[in-house]
């Protein structure tokens, strides 16, 4: 039991480099940063249908490298396609940068079909987990479960919750307009 | 005829509290009755046509909700985690007080399936399944999926597709909440297939872009970084299309690269401020990594 922690500690070593340099296609032009802020200074612009490899992940950014513009820094995730084009490029990182979960999710997955493949179309593999519950036929042909409904109530928040969970994630209520349907 | 219609009215004015005022005492008493007796005609009428546009009652919203809700528990019920589950109801109702409904009951789930998938019912019930979360890397991409959700709930729009679908006299004399005959209860039971139909066949996708669109604001209001929900899009999008995990979300969604342009086009130039806001991926990983 004791070495259960360390075991765990290893596989999540494991999972992390075969993540980090995962490598992708830029969407569109985007403009790259120094950090991964839009408040630093620009560092250039990289054109869409670049390919580049991705060597970390902060948020809503990537840090991206690019081998024919040699530009490296940081776009925003939504402008990486991922897939695997670009050169290999060996990078050093000690962050597990896609997150805990994701990465021992990745990892079971990977043999399985479940990403796209490199040529970045639909993988020939097939795929070895069972999905459980929640196919077309299981959502229309369920029995309404009505204790398990009473059993999710007991989850429920509250306004008196709020005070914590907020003040401890660092979360106020900021006014922001609805963006409208039609730009 | 002009001094005939005067003399008429002194006429009546004269004599008739004289004659009447008993009559009318008793008369103004019916015509209480009786406008009361109106009025509640007038109300019931207004409420079937209330209905006949597919408002129904705050009540009756989440009685259907609860029953739909119930039915996707039938089919993968909960995950036995009850910080993970105090957790993703904590980051819902935080995200649901950004919106205008928050006279809603919300409740908020982490369900038994691989699938990845999330879905909402009419009331405020939200269900997320464990193939879906495990994808997720912090908390304000859970407040991004979440706020897709909710925004199908405050958007109404389950209720607006089931009105599309059943005929305009089904709404006019529906009682939700009261189903005591065997009609009623046969009414209630045929929507509530129609809605759990919906969960396979999906929501018109103009409502799914709508979602996408309103979840990033109720994000950024929540004090996240809206641009979460653009990661778990293109998490999704990395994901091999074929795979059975994906079936549902593929066959009710539209294509995840669209939604990907069309979110990100609009909010282009205008969320900058907010991509500052929090992403907690330390207390999403203490929370809800412990599996």
């Amino acid at each position: 039991m004791k070495h259960l922690p360390q075991i765990l500690t290893i596989f999540l070593f494991l999972a992390a480099p075969s993540q980090a340099n995962q490598d992708g296609v830029i969407v569109r032009q985007a403009p790259v940063y120094a950090k991964p802020s839009t408040a630093v200074q620009q560092v250039g612009q990289i054109k869409a249908g670049s390919r580049v490899s991705v060597f970390d992940r902060r948020g809503g950014w990537q840090e991206i490298f690019s081998e024919k513009q040699g530009i490296t820094g940081w776009v925003r995730s939504y402008q990486v396609r991922q897939g695997n084009f670009a050169p290999q490029v060996k990078t050093e990182t000690s962050s597990d940068s896609r997150g805990f979960l994701s990465g021992l999710a990745s990892l079971s997955r990977r043999a399985s079909g479940f990403f796209k493949s490199s040529s970045g179309s639909t993988s020939s593999g097939t795929a070895t987990i069972g999905v459980r519950g929640l196919s077309e036929d299981e959502i229309k042909s369920a029995v309404a479960d009505f204790e398990e409904f009473e059993r999710m109530k007991q989850f429920a928040s509250s306004q008196k919750r709020m005070n914590v969970f907020t003040s401890q994630g660092g979360l106020s209520a900021t006014r922001v307009p609805y963006i409208s349907e039609s730009k | 005829m002009k001094s005939l219609i005067q003399i008429l009215l002194v006429l009546s004015l004269g004599f008739a509290p004289a004659f009447t005022i008993p009559a009318l005492a008793f008369d103004l008493d019916d015509l209480n009755k009786e406008l009361k007796k109106a009025k509640k005609k007038a109300d019931k009428e207004l409420r079937k046509i209330d209905k006949a546009r597919g408002k129904l009652t705050t009540a009756e919203e989440i009685e259907i909700g609860a029953n739909l809700i119930s039915g996707l528990l039938g089919a993968a019920p909960l995950v036995g985690d009850p910080v993970l589950q105090h957790y993703v109801n904590d980051v819902g109702y935080w995200i649901a007080r950004q919106s205008k409904r928050n006279d809603l009951p919300w409740q908020f789930g982490v369900i038994q399936s691989d699938g990845i998938n999330a879905f909402a019912a009419p009331g405020g019930y939200i269900v997320i399944t464990m193939g879906l979360f495990s994808l997720l890397e912090n908390e304000a991409q859970l407040a991004g999926v979440l706020a897709h959700e909710i925004s199908h709930v405050v958007r109404k729009h389950h209720l607006k597709a089931l009105h599309k679908t059943m005929k305009r006299d089904f709404w006019s004399d529906l009682p939700v909440q009261a189903a005591n005959s065997e009609k009623d209860k046969k009414k209630l039971r045929k929507l509530i297939n129609s809605g759990v139909q919906l969960y396979a066949t999906g929501l018109d996708r103009k409502y799914e872009y709508d979602a996408d669109l309103r979840a990033v604001v109720l994000a950024a209001r929540a004090g996240y970084d809206p641009y979460a929900l653009l990661d778990v899009l293109t998490t999704i999008d990395s994901i091999n299309p074929d795979s059975e995990e994906l079936a549902v979300l593929m066959n009710t969604h539209p294509p995840t690269n669209e939604r990907l342009d069309k979110l990100a086009d609009k909010m282009d130039g205008r969320m900058d401020k907010y991509a500052s806001g929090q992403t907690n991926p330390r207390r999403f990983r203490q929370l809800a990594g412990g599996r």
